[in-house]
């Protein structure tokens, strides 16, 4: 058996601007991600067989994104249902059918307007049709900031993790944010800042939210030898996986400040050949605040409960042993459901991230939602190529 | 856009559960293979696959695994609600199920305190499931001695 390290790479990189209100459908939003990434790569639409993306029910179906190119023989394509736990999936599951031969060139998108369309947050939409959602909207708990909130008031009680924890997480994207030029949210912020806001949901204040962004992301994939051929400096995927399914209503989760990384990130970590101290940087799912923290306990890069002085220690942020979320993340930069965590990496290990470069970064983790709400999770390592 | 409250909904595998509140019992299904307590009402077990389930009346104790108070109106329903308590129970007899529900305690909730369940009729006729401290400090002594659940 033949395995997928270092096989395939990244080679474009495409972003539409950010903003609360693109004023375009999220088809517009993929065709000019999509462009700008194979602008990038050096390649066209002519050259593209293989796309994905995944939705819920809030954007455009990758046939039409196909159709809309002109691609004439679709030869793969994913149309994955979910939301941030299955960002990196998608990813690691075009990188599957490029290494098994059933495409040569695979675009991975996202396109949402999720601050001037379905609102990410949750405020003003519908109920969303899933199983738990009868077991928990008759209470007034149907919306992510709710979910999540109730995952880090459990951390907090256990470990006596702190809301200045917390806040430090924000307040270390931000100054990442500041240096770059496409993040939504450049002004300053300090601690006092962060614990003047107002709550949303107890124990989550304002800042601990992401932001609800209309815009799009893509990436451009080819097998490695091919990219060593191409514009850019290949980033090489040098491991996969995704896993998982255990969520709030399992009955086998006996510790929920434990997410479906812990148990995936061994699985990860060997198809790689690396650990967590091997990293330059890593840019972890910050849907909240909270998310990040678990996820430095849960890929190992500080012991479990101790995420919180590991935070207010510094590590994580510019300038520590582990940058996190080197764009400000969804907190700071824009909220693009995972792809725009992939694509910062992406930039910093071809040494293109300008004032917020992580010098010489050779090897980066992204993640996908830890599978707190469905249950399941992904993540990337990344490797800069020769 | 959510106007109206959310009320229970329930479909052929949760029926029970509904009718179980509407009787004033928290039933769960049990299989009647190996007795694992399972919910949501799901067809198999999870622990040894059998598809022979009954259905259960259980004590209704648990302990707080974790508490909310949501400041936020997510929807127009919740506009004169807000601020807003909600929960989530471990069960006494099978802590890996947490439930979501509604707080009667008239203070803030303490993760890992005892708690009874509390059949909540609404207006329109449906009954919902809340959870109020347990006061009976017999009972939470004696769950404590056959070995509580934890908090978590």
């Amino acid at each position: 058996m033949t395995t997928l390290r270092d096989q395939t790479a990244i080679v474009g990189v495409g972003y539409t601007p950010f903003s609360k209100s693109s004023g375009a459908t999220t088809l517009t939003l993929a065709l000019r991600a999509i462009a700008a990434a194979l602008e990038d790569a050096g390649l066209t639409p002519a050259d593209v067989d293989g796309l994905a993306t995944f939705r819920v029910g809030d954007s455009v179906l990758p046939m039409v994104v196909a159709q809309s190119l002109g691609i004439r023989d679709l030869r793969f394509h994913l149309d994955l249902f979910g939301g941030g736990s299955i960002s990196h999936a998608m990813v690691g599951q075009a990188a599957l059918a490029l290494h098994a031969g059933v495409a040569d060139v695979v675009v991975c998108y996202r396109a949402l307007n999720a601050r001037s369309g379905f609102r990410m947050g949750g405020t003003g939409r519908p109920l969303v049709d899933a199983v738990e959602t009868p077991f928990q909207a008759p209470y007034g708990y149907f919306t992510p900031p709710q979910q999540f909130a109730m995952e880090a008031r459990a951390h907090m009680a256990r470990y006596g993790t702190q809301p200045e924890h917390l806040g430090q997480i924000a307040v270390q994207q931000r100054a990442f944010a500041r240096d770059n030029e496409r993040a939504m949210m450049r002004g300053p912020m300090t601690l006092g800042d962060y614990l003047a806001a107002r709550f949303v949901v107890e124990p989550f204040r304002l800042f601990d939210c992401c932001l609800e962004t209309d815009g799009a992301v893509a990436l451009v994939l080819t097998r490695a030898e091919r990219a060593r051929d191409l514009r850019q400096v290949p980033v090489l995927i040098r491991g996969a996986a995704w896993g998982g399914g255990q969520n709030l209503y399992a009955n086998q989760v006996e510790d929920p400040t434990r997410t479906a990384a812990a148990d995936m990130a061994p699985r990860l970590y060997a198809m790689a050949g690396v650990g967590p101290s091997d990293f330059d940087l890593a840019e972890l799912y910050d849907c909240f605040t909270y998310s990040v923290l678990v996820q430095l306990e849960d890929y190992g890069f500080c012991a479990k409960g101790e995420g919180g002085p590991f935070v207010a220690s510094g590590a994580a942020a510019r300038g520590g042993s582990i940058p996190v979320n080197t764009h400000g993340g969804f907190l700071s930069e824009g909220y693009v459901h995972g792809l725009n965590h992939v694509a910062e990496a992406v930039s910093q290990l071809r040494h293109t991230a300008g004032e917020r470069q992580v010098e010489g970064a050779e090897l980066a983790l992204s993640t996908a939602q830890p599978g707190y709400v469905a249950g399941s999770t992904a993540a990337l390592v990344l490797q800069r190529g020769a | 856009m959510i106007d109206e409250l959310p009320e229970p909904t329930p479909d052929l595998d949760s029926q029970p559960f509904w009718d179980g509140l509407a009787a004033g019992e928290l039933r769960l299904q049990c299989c009647t293979r190996c007795g694992t307590l399972r919910w949501p009402a799901r067809a198999i077990c999870d622990r040894c696959a059998s598809f022979d389930a009954e259905w259960v009346a259980c004590s209704g104790r648990g302990v707080v695994s974790s508490w909310i108070r949501t400041h936020q109106v997510f929807a127009p329903a919740f506009r004169d609600r807000v601020p807003y308590v909600v929960v989530r129970i471990a069960l006494e007899e099978r802590p890996g199920i947490r439930m979501i529900g509604g707080w009667q305690g008239g203070r803030d909730p303490v993760v890992g305190e005892a708690v009874v369940a509390r059949f909540a009729p609404r207006p329109g006729g449906s009954v919902v499931l809340d959870w109020a401290p347990d006061s009976d400090e017999a009972g939470a002594a004696k769950s404590n001695a056959s070995g509580a659940p934890t908090a978590d």
